[in-house]
């Protein structure tokens, strides 16, 4: 276990957002989480189709323990819901996925997408206005040029800090199905949009026409048994991009091969382990997360009951595999049940790709140290522990608990789990979503 | 002309009985289902605000565990298969409300459902359910071309089904809902819908006359994907139309009577109990309510 002894962990909880009383509306539950490229910001979508952006203070002298807090930098509706007048169908606002541009100039950019509709935002400061102006008064209303009698030229004066999100594209009508992922290209210019069962390659520049890339529907929908689950561009090599299936496996597939992508040039599988088949099999292999890692030589899946490392080399099984929260195994009957065996996690690498992290249910998170072979589950709760308290480890046994920080299996609360998370890029800050809370966590300086 | 009223009478009374063997088969599902029960009660404990259940009590039963391995008891494996067919048929027909459902969910529910296809089904049948000599087919069987028949009583209503003008339905609705208060389980929909499909009745006929399980032993899974689940639902398909009387149905009656008792005599108190043997799992139901209901299906 990391940390000393029973004790403690290195991770400590430094900030919790949103509101913590036991009510919580539809519109505030939490649906994606993600950092920016510098660890400066990190965005948050909820359901209501509104994006909360976070920015970390300046590191403050009189508390050098902790790293800066993230406060709110900027908020706005990102979608509104829409109605699709041929089915008849609404179309949610829900934020499937946000994605950050790797920073150009003072503004930021992010990508943001509902099952329908990607949008390009543009977050910008402002901290000056222009004032002095000959025509016009300073509360708005114009003068006459006949009442001029002598001309200034209007000067910059600073004002109050203003955070402006602006609109800049939209990428619409590209999708027949639920968009499940986007991601943005190492060329910066191009990025994917994955749904159920097509891909499509856009340049951000143009919002009228994106190229298909991967097309997997067949000629009779009866015949339908694989749908696209995840799909992440590679972080170096801008050709090569990775999907995942509700089957459990990942193609890489090459853009400079064809224009369709059909064909892929590689194929992860893991064999199907006999002992443990079930009539749930297909639906605890469906990958719910694609992530390369930093390096770009590995990639991670995650699927309902584990977290497993490719090596891009090697296609035949994972070189690493991890049991999330295994003793679910033989809860799987309940779990299709109550629908909870559809949820789809998220999973994160650390910023040099040692660790690996997903979360799990009763608000618990799993962190994996892939050099020390070590893993830990830590509870996202602001009743236990306060600010700066390292956290302490939490096991899980069949039978009853018999000691502190013990849960039995059947005492789980599955309407509490954590989807969505995200790595610092730099430090070792994470951040991840109960179902209406963000909760920061950051590792102990030794 | 004296042997027409006979006729008339005797294909009155297959029909109730016919009727009634399905539902000495469903009651016979439904204490399997308490099974369902249990793990119903924890998964709303489970979702529910700070309370939790322990489920040692179950586990030390330890009998008919949700998802025992295949190898370990046949009955078992039956039941767990029993189960997730209800559940993925549950599933696939409730709709979730104004939102187009996801595609990703609608296949895994269905590859689900051709994997419990694909396997067969155990010839192990479960004890306790009452079994039948080989006696006459005809009256059920007859029923096999009213594959609609249990499809149109279904009360597996979802709300952009139009409302039906049949008398039958809204009938069996009410009648659903007394068999619901003596079974307080969320099952019970499940179960009337899962007896469906082309040549499910004929299996059942077998599985109360023969010893294979009953429900959905091999039916194409494709063709019962592919139909509308409306039209199906509102098939006003006449009850026993094609039903033809036979010289046996005295026979039958008399048989299907032997069996009634015994079956129902073997019921009593109903209602959850913490405990997992199928034994203590009965449903409080006897001849007159059961009579009651059949007036109130077939207005007879």
């Amino acid at each position: 276990m990391d940390g000393d002894g029973e004790g403690q962990s290195r991770w400590c909880l430094s900030q919790v957002k949103g509101a913590v009383d036991d009510d919580v509306a539809e519109a505030d539950i939490i649906s994606a989480v993600e950092f920016n490229h510098s660890g400066e910001l990190l965005a948050t979508g909820d359901r209501g189709g509104r994006i909360v952006i976070f920015q970390q203070e300046q590191e403050s002298k009189s508390l050098p323990q902790c790293r800066a807090e993230y406060n709110v930098y900027s908020t706005f509706q990102s979608h509104e819901p829409e109605f699709d007048y041929l089915k008849s169908l609404e179309i949610e606002e829900k934020i499937n996925k946000i994605r950050w541009l790797p920073q150009k100039n003072a503004a930021h950019f992010l990508l943001s997408t509902n099952d329908k509709t990607i949008k390009l935002w543009k977050i910008s400061e402002r901290d000056k206005r222009p004032e002095g102006y000959n025509l016009k008064e300073e509360d708005g209303r114009f003068r006459h040029p006949s009442s001029l009698t002598t001309l200034r030229v209007p000067v910059f004066q600073p004002m109050d800090l203003m955070v402006e999100a602006s609109p800049r594209r939209v990428y619409a009508n590209a999708h027949t199905y639920h968009i499940n992922s986007i991601s943005v290209n190492s060329d910066n210019e191009t990025y994917l949009s994955a749904d159920d069962l097509r891909i499509n390659l856009w340049h951000l520049d143009f919002t009228d026409r994106s190229f298909n890339i991967v097309d997997i529907k067949p000629v009779n929908m009866e015949e339908l048994t694989e749908v696209i689950t995840a799909s992440e561009f590679h972080p170096l090599q801008c050709n090569t991009f990775v999907y995942g299936s509700s089957k459990g496996s990942v193609r890489l597939c090459d853009m400079r091969a064809s224009a369709l992508c059909d064909q892929h040039s590689k194929l992860f599988e893991e064999p199907e382990d006999p002992s443990t088949r079930s009539f749930f099999s297909e639906i605890i292999s469906s990958i719910s997360d694609v992530k390369f890692s930093h390096s770009g030589r590995y990639m991670m899946t995650r699927d309902y009951l584990t977290l497993k490392i490719w090596d891009l080399h090697m296609e035949s099984r994972p070189v690493e595999t991890y049991q999330v929260h295994g003793y679910l195994r033989s809860k799987l009957c309940s779990l299709y049940e109550n629908d909870c065996i559809f949820d789809k996690f998220e999973c994160c690498w650390r910023s040099d790709d040692s660790e690996v992290m997903t979360g799990s249910y009763n608000n618990f998170f799993r962190m994996f140290n892939r050099d020390a072979q070590q893993d830990v589950t830590l509870e996202a709760s602001w009743e236990n522990g306060s600010p700066g308290c390292p956290l302490k480890p939490w096991r899980v046994c069949t039978g009853s608990r018999r000691k502190r920080n013990e849960i039995g299996v059947d005492c789980l609360d599955f309407s509490r789990k954590i989807l969505y998370t995200s790595w610092h890029p730099q430090d070792n800050v994470v951040a991840l979503a109960t179902v209406n809370n963000l909760y920061i966590f950051q590792e102990k300086p030794n | 002309i004296l042997q027409r009223p006979l006729l008339f009478r005797s294909f009155e009374n297959i029909l109730k009985y016919n009727l009634k063997l399905e539902i000495i088969n469903i009651i016979n599902i439904m204490r399997f289902a308490s099974f369902l029960c249990v793990s119903l009660s924890d998964i709303h404990y489970m979702l529910g605000k700070g309370l939790k259940r322990k489920l040692e009590q179950e586990e030390e039963n330890g009998v008919m565990k949700m998802s025992c391995p295949q190898e370990a008891s046949p009955a078992c494996y039956w039941l767990q298969r029993q189960t997730v067919l209800n559940l993925s048929l549950l599933k696939l027909h409730s709709r979730p409300g104004h939102t187009e459902p996801g595609l990703a969910r609608w296949v895994l529910i269905t590859n689900t459902l051709r994997r419990i296809q694909d396997v067969p089904a155990p010839q192990f049948f479960p004890s306790g359910v009452e079994t039948h000599s080989e006696g006459s087919l005809t009256p059920v069987s007859g029923l096999e071309e009213d594959r609609h028949l249990f499809l149109c009583l279904s009360p597996s209503i979802s709300r952009q089904q139009p409302p039906s003008s049949s008398v039958i339905k809204d009938s069996f609705t009410s009648a659903l809902a007394e068999i619901e208060d003596l079974c307080p389980t969320v099952g019970i929909t499940t179960l009337f819908s899962t007896e469906m499909g082309p040549s499910s009745l004929s299996d059942s006929a077998q599985s109360l006359f023969g010893h294979t399980p009953p429900l959905l032993a091999d039916f194409s899974l494709d063709d019962f994907l592919l139909t509308e689940i409306d039209s199906l639902l509102f098939d006003n398909v006449p009850c026993g139309s094609s039903l033809s009387g036979s010289s046996g149905a005295s026979k039958v009656i008399s048989m299907v009577t032997d069996d009634l008792v015994k079956t129902l005599a073997g019921y009593g108190n109903g209602g959850i109990s913490q405990s997992a043997l199928p034994s203590n799992q009965t449903f409080k139901l006897d001849l007159n309510e059961l009579d009651h209901i059949m007036e109130v299906l077939v207005g007879l």
